[in-house]
């Protein structure tokens, strides 16, 4: 079988093999058909029914069952609140649904911003790397959209169907909202499929604007969903029963604008991880070394633009919380110290391998440049930095322990780590791990250069005392923290950050001048990483991912048994806040089914580059739509 | 022999998704059950009615999330409530200790104690929604705290009299404010009828008022509903 003739073997065998099948599916049709005749309900004999006497029972039947259908008839029609989904329940299947369309909603909206962005660097820089750079990521868009619609479809038949009740009232406050979000997402779609397949056909300029209106309509859809999801969370605009009385103060409720400022930054920083890990797998696949630095490099800008959003993503998070506090100080204490506070616990596990996983990569990047690298010398002390930075944050302000331990400590606060628990030190743990990424980029940055300017000494001065300066003002307000009133304590949080975020974009400002024009004493060979350095890249997207699904969580759970806080009343049977150990479950689960999805697009999208299927072996075999064209047509078409 | 790297990168993506799960088990597991109502009998006495508080204040109440019961040292985001009802006789001048305890539960944003912000929220309203008789058992619960116990199902407030119960301040109305904590409220007036404790669905909250865009601190302190005491 396994020789020349083997094929043909196959298709004779093949060719016996149907008939055959056919007779013996007809012989069991049969077969199945008189066991059937054979079982067949019988009706036992009765007396003619002329000849049998009416009995009082046959008149009581015929009289109930007129009854049943009289009352049937007349039963009004009445809402239903709610309706039940096999085997998970309502709120799980709504669970996964939502989160799954919020997951591929993040990356259609994410990957269009840094890929203009991209693009413009490359009309601007004449570099068609970066043309090319954008295209491939674009690439990612057209399947991505269509899963998007397609989970946006099934969550919103899954809200009328399994919460008509709670639907119908999101929509009478609404209503206004939901015409131009379905002609925004028309025009999503008309800009994203001509930004795609115009790619190269129209002027650069018009196909940068058609960039342009996909962003600005993107944003404008996830603007207006993020209405109804954070009215949820913080309704306004309503009468104290319910009623509508400004639909624009209930678009404008306290969460909105802090949601869209988080939601968009964090969509970049998932984007480009998921951008990063596409690369990573396709650099694992590569089998050329043109490849290889192709991906290397796209797996460089995608992390690089999940960690530039990443790091302000923080401050973002801040202003949430502010105005979840502003909104309602039980809302705000449930987040942070009733059921939702361990799940911070969590958060705190994912930021902290987020922070490692994305300054190991930048180390390992330390090495694609040619020679020694003597700024690879300071990695262990960043790296000393970051863990114990990571430790506090993911320090617990009580510690489950046995009853004995309990007692031991005298409560559940550990008498030293207890310090590290409290919002004092988790705030500086934040802003030191922020402060000490950047430094990892810049050494990155620098690697196999030297400043020539005049002023370099006095420039990494500068660049040193104002880090140094911002470390300091962390810190010494983190420990101040713990000897005031929670009034001022609050309050340290704003210098903290700004202190952090001055010193990003002073010391970035300096470095910019300071490396124009640079020695170089090395070359980056991109893609001269190891394999594992691609693997970190896809780490990073499962924890973006995961990390994505857990504060989603945080933020719909939140409302506890309320559909609308304080206004609807959650009465199904799943109004109850599950464990947290039920909630990572499901996160999960969730997590793994949109990486089995997004692989089918990463392999859909890398059918693009695969030559097209050909008969016979023996002829060369040609990509469709490269324009090239088979020998044998060469001489009618006149081209070679 | 080589594993493909598909079949790596899928290991990886199940290593990094169970490690996180597992990180879920690990922390303390609670399921957190919508309050149960409280049906408060006509005929309670004070007794019970300290006893009922209690619970609503440990349950539907949600008073312990912000509240604390004993803890000496610092940071405090709220009030401790040990001894409250000894300061809440000398908060306000004119004030009962009764008085106070429901300004700060039906109005809580018309006193803040020194050195707290506001965030006390309307406890009568959704989310938490007590009813008035719920309210005058958080309160007998409070005068515990430091004092006597002294309110009845037919203590009026300023900001609800019982069926039959004379308004606080009118002629025949039982103890004025100030006695009313030393002497308790008139047990002459008949029980109120049922009264049942409501859903706290039942009654939709007033949303509280959007301040600018971008509320600072201070403004949101400022805006009514928002804060507390």
């Amino acid at each position: 079988m396994m020789n020349g003739n083997g094929g043909t073997l196959n298709r004779k065998m093949l060719f016996i093999f149907g008939p055959v099948t056919g007779v013996v599916m007809f012989a069991a049709v049969i077969w199945m058909a008189s066991q059937l005749m054979n079982r067949e309900y019988k009706e036992p004999y009765r007396a003619p029914a002329s000849a049998a006497d009416a009995t009082p029972r046959e008149a009581g039947v015929n009289a109930e069952r007129a009854a049943a259908e009289t009352k049937a008839k007349a039963t009004p029609y009445a809402e239903v609140e709610y309706r039940a989904f096999p085997v998970v329940g309502s709120r799980v299947a709504i669970w996964a649904v939502a989160e799954l369309h919020l997951l591929f909603a993040a990356f259609v909206l994410a990957v269009p911003i840094f890929a203009f962005i991209i693009e413009v660097i490359g009309y601007k820089t004449g570099d068609m790397r970066y043309d090319r750079l954008a295209y491939e990521f674009t690439k990612l868009l057209s399947t991505s959209f269509s899963l998007t619609a397609t989970f946006g479809a099934a969550l919103t038949f899954m809200l009328i169907i399994l919460y008509p009740k709670f639907t119908n009232y999101l929509m009478s406050v609404f209503s206004p909202t939901f015409l131009p979000y379905i002609l925004l997402f028309f025009f999503e779609a008309f800009f994203l499929y001509t930004y795609y397949y115009g790619w190269g056909k129209f002027h650069p300029l018009v196909h940068l604007g058609l960039g342009l209106g996909l962003n600005l309509v993107g944003t404008g859809i996830m603007m207006i969903a993020n209405a109804w999801v954070t009215f949820m969370t913080s309704p306004a605009g309503i009468s104290d029963q319910g009623a509508v009385l400004s639909v624009w103060d209930a678009i404008y409720n306290y969460t909105w604008m802090p949601i869209n400022i988080h939601r968009f930054i964090a969509n970049i920083a998932f984007g480009g991880s998921v951008a990063g890990a596409y690369a990573a797998f396709k650099f694992l696949q590569a089998e050329t070394d043109e490849e290889r630095a192709h991906y290397d490099w796209m797996g460089y800008i995608g992390n690089f633009v999940a960690i530039s959003a990443f790091l302000p993503l923080p401050f973002a998070g801040y202003y949430l919380a502010k105005e979840i506090y502003a909104f309602s100080q039980t809302l705000g204490l449930t987040m942070m110290g009733g059921a939702f506070s361990w799940l911070f616990i969590v958060q705190a596990v994912l930021i902290g391998n987020l922070f490692l996983a994305a300054n190991y990569y930048l180390w390992l990047g330390m090495g694609r440049v040619e020679g020694r690298q003597p700024l690879q010398r300071f990695i262990k002390y960043l790296l000393a930095g970051v863990t114990i930075c990571f430790m506090v944050w993911a320090t617990p302000r009580s510690i489950i322990a046995t009853v004995s331990e309990l007692r031991a400590m005298g409560g559940s606060t550990h008498p030293i780590l207890g310090y590290f628990g409290v919002m004092s030190a988790k705030n500086t743990a934040v802003n030191i791990l922020i402060l000490t990424t950047f430094m990892s980029f810049l050494l990155y940055r620098r690697t196999g250069k030297i400043a020539a300017v005049t002023w370099a000494k006095k420039g990494h001065a500068a660049q040193l005392l104002i880090f140094a300066a911002a470390a300091i003002i962390v810190v010494s307000l983190g420990v101040y923290g713990y000897f005031v009133e929670a009034t001022v304590r609050i309050g340290l949080s704003v210098p903290q950050v700004s202190s952090v975020l001055f010193a990003m974009v002073s010391i970035t400002a300096i470095d910019i001048f300071l490396f124009r024009g640079a020695n170089k004493t090395g070359e980056v060979q991109w893609g001269k990483m190891p394999a594992v350095s691609q693997y970190v890249l896809i780490f990073i997207a499962v924890t973006f991912t995961w990390l994505m699904g857990l504060m989603g969580y945080i933020r719909s759970g939140l409302r506890q048994h309320w559909h609308v806080y304080g206004v609807i009343r959650d009465t199904s049977v799943d109004a109850f806040t599950p464990t947290i150990g039920f909630a990572t479950r499901v996160v999960s689960v969730t997590v793994l089914l949109f990486f089995l999805l997004i692989g089918f697009v990463f392999w859909l999208t890398s059918l693009h580059d695969k030559p097209d299927f050909e008969r016979q072996t023996n002829k060369p075999r040609l990509r469709h739509g490269s324009g090239e064209v088979p020998p044998e047509l060469a001489g009618e078409t006149g081209r070679a | 022999m080589t594993i493909p790297h598909p079949l790596r990168v899928a290991a990886l993506v199940f290593v990094a998704t169970g490690f996180y799960t597992y990180v879920g088990q690990m922390v303390p597991q609670k399921e957190v059950l919508p309050p149960q109502e409280t049906v408060i009998a006509a005929n309670l006495t004070t007794d019970e009615m300290v006893k009922v508080g209690q619970e609503i204040m440990n349950g539907k109440g949600l008073c312990f999330t912000c509240h604390t019961l004993g803890k000496t040292e610092g940071p405090f985001r709220f009030p401790d409530l040990s001894g409250v009802d000894t300061r809440a006789k000398m908060r306000k001048p004119g004030y009962s200790d009764v008085d106070y305890f429901a300004e700060t539960i039906y109005e809580p944003n018309a006193f803040i104690v020194p050195g707290f912000n506001p965030g006390m929220p309307v406890i009568n309203k959704p989310p938490i929604g007590l009813t008035d008789q719920e309210i005058l058992c958080v309160i007998a619960y409070l005068q515990t705290l430091g004092g006597t116990p002294t309110v009845t199902l037919q203590t009026s407030t300023k900001y609800y009299t019982p069926a039959g119960a004379a308004p606080p301040g009118a002629p025949g109305a039982g103890p004025a404010p100030a006695a009313a904590s030393g002497a308790g409220a008139a047990p002459t007036a008949p029980p109120a009828a049922g009264a049942p404790a409501t859903a706290p669905g039942g009654t939709p909250a007033a949303a509280p008022p959007k301040a600018a865009p971008g509320t600072t601190p201070a403004a949101a302190q400022a805006a009514p509903a928002k804060g507390t005491r």
